[in-house]
């Protein structure tokens, strides 16, 4: 080969390389611009700018990071179900086990905010088990308790924080909204036995005074029906008064328990949400 | 040479696509802009394929575009918006007759039957119109939705294809005679036999429950006061004058409870119908 052979390889080779490199160098501009968009919150055109990337990038070079960031800005926008499609084509273009991770961590979050904790646990249990992700044991710890608090399960909630070094504070707190709820089991088995006492266990005395006074006034008069040996009368005063307001006093009982440990629910919830600085779903 | 120059030759031709990709390299030059647009519509992403479409036409006009951003806004359930596009179609377009088409859809979807027929008697019925068969369908079908007196049978049904024929009959007869029942026989009824009434209205196990609760309840007064137990008596008394007032209303709510769901299975039915049938217009697929 000449020199000059040589020389109009060189140029030609250089031609290639700086064509490619411009329509690279296009592509990591509107990265940039889809990203500074995200970085100050306008979600919408963040997700226009990252979908026409998307749409242009041919080679699928930012495959992962701009399914990601629509994923994420979807989320921005309480829209966890798109979040969670976009989170998924991240995670199917994942280029090592970080990414993946990320991208199923995503995913888990979503489901934690979109309240389909169950499988947001599935998910965790699946990543619990993989031996890839071992050495991240912590953070899987961490939002297996985060799912549990969304399932109203605290006291596991608990269990879970305690086990990651660095977040006692939770599962104290975990701990604290477990021991203040009411358990709907204990009010509904006072209101078996003494009619109304479940209504004053969690604190509705009026309501349960009521309902012990009309559960003792039909009781009395279906046993006065039977004793005075009119059995069909007390069979109709029990059937339609008494055991009405016998189980109506049990599903109060329940419904004033569920009603309580709701209040102190959006209460730690509310907390959690404006009060909590660590890291949340 | 003769090899290097042909080398060239192949190494430019390899390159030039990437160079000529320059459309592909500015993002949003205007036939980008209507690619990326066109993608969204194709995903169902109307919001932004709007935004693109409105990019595009600054740099030029083009009716299709503008057919595509009210089919968009319609898609969304924007009616008014999509209306207002569609109204942007040019009539010499060969696109017009179909964005009248639309314009009287949205304004069927949106519950404008009035507009709609003034529409279609303004603009269509004495207008040399091809798709006019079409139009009229919608046009006839829009009296079955509302309590406006009924064309004809035969002015309403030549309106229809024959294959359509039986359904579109079924439809005309049920909104002609719908098969109502009567508060005031319900309640009649219950009130000469408890029950009676809830048992018109289809409700049969609620009728007997009625019947004997009623029944049993005033036996059960009279058999107190009868043996002196006069606080049970007043008490069964009180239930069975209970039971028979709230049957007697429940009878007549029970009445409008079913009439409120025929006429809700109709309309449902009406609209699964009109939606197997694209309202009547021909379908376009921009998405090929």
């Amino acid at each position: 080969m000449t020199k000059a052979k040589v020389n109009i390889f060189i140029f030609c080779l250089f031609f290639l390389t700086e064509a490619n490199l411009n329509a690279q160098n296009y592509l990591t501009k509107q990265f940039d611009y889809a990203k500074k968009l995200f970085n100050n919150e306008q979600y919408f055109d963040a997700i226009t700018e990252f979908k026409r990337l998307l749409f242009f990038d041919e080679e699928g070079t930012y495959k992962f990071e701009a399914n990601r960031f629509i994923g994420l800005s979807y989320k921005e926008g309480a829209k966890f179900s798109d979040a969670i499609f976009y989170f998924t084509l991240a995670e199917m273009n994942a280029k090592n086990d970080d990414e993946l991770f990320e991208s199923k961590m995503d995913i888990i979050r979503s489901n934690i905010l979109r309240r389909t904790t169950s499988h947001a646990i599935e998910l965790l249990d699946l990543l619990e088990t993989d031996k890839r992700f071992s050495q991240r044991i912590k953070e899987i710890y961490y939002w297996k308790g985060w799912a549990y608090l969304f399932s109203d399960k605290w006291d596991d909630a608990a269990n879970y924080f305690s086990q990651t070094d660095s977040n006692k504070t939770l599962s104290t707190f975990c701990k604290e909204v477990d021991k203040n709820k009411y358990s709907s089991s204990v009010a509904e088995l006072l209101s078996i036995f003494i009619p109304g006492s479940g209504q004053i266990y969690t604190g509705h005395y009026l309501s349960g005074l009521l309902s012990l006074s009309w559960n003792l006034l039909w009781g009395y008069v279906t046993i006065n029906a039977f004793i005075a040996n009119r059995v069909f009368d007390g069979l109709a005063v029990g059937n339609f008064l008494w055991l009405r307001f016998y189980n109506g006093n049990l599903q109060n009982a329940k419904n004033f328990a569920e009603e309580e440990n709701l209040k102190i629910v959006n209460q730690a919830l509310n907390y959690l949400q404006f009060g909590y600085n660590g890291t949340k779903p | 040479m003769k090899k290097i120059f042909i080398s060239i030759i192949f190494l430019c031709t390899i390159s030039f696509p990437q160079e000529n990709n320059s459309s592909a390299i500015n993002l949003f030059s205007p036939i980008n802009t209507k690619k990326f647009a066109d993608y969204l519509f194709c995903q169902h992403d109307y919001l932004r394929a709007i935004e693109e479409y409105n990019r595009y036409l600054l740099g030029t006009s083009s009716d299709s575009i503008k057919f595509r951003i009210a089919i968009a806004y319609s898609k969304m359930g924007d009616y008014k918006q999509s209306i207002d596009e569609f109204m942007e179609v040019p009539e010499k377009s060969q696109l017009s007759p179909l964005a009248k088409l639309e314009i009287m859809k949205s304004l069927f979807q949106s519950g404008n039957f009035n507009e709609l027929r003034n529409y279609f008697n303004l603009k269509i019925s004495n207008n040399n119109f091809n798709e006019k068969k079409e139009a009229k369908s919608l046009y006839n079908f829009s009296f079955l939705f509302t309590n406006d007196s009924l064309p004809t049978e035969h002015n309403f049904y030549n309106a229809f294809h024959s294959d359509d024929l039986n359904k579109i009959k079924k439809f005309y007869n049920w909104k002609k005679d719908p098969p109502e029942k009567k508060s005031l026989t319900a309640g009649i009824l219950s009130a000469i036999i408890p029950g009676a009434g809830k048992i018109y209205t289809n409700q049969f196990w609620d009728g007997l429950w009625a019947f004997i609760t009623s029944v049993g309840f005033t036996y059960l007064s009279y058999d107190n006061f009868h043996a002196g137990h006069y606080f049970r008596g007043w008490l069964f008394g009180g239930l069975a004058v209970g039971f028979y007032a709230g049957n007697v209303y429940g009878s007549a709510a029970s009445a409008q409870i079913y009439n409120a769901k025929i006429h809700f299975d109709f309309v449902n039915d009406l609209k699964d119908f009109l939606e197997s049938h694209n309202y009547f217009i021909p379908v376009i697929n921009f998405c090929k």
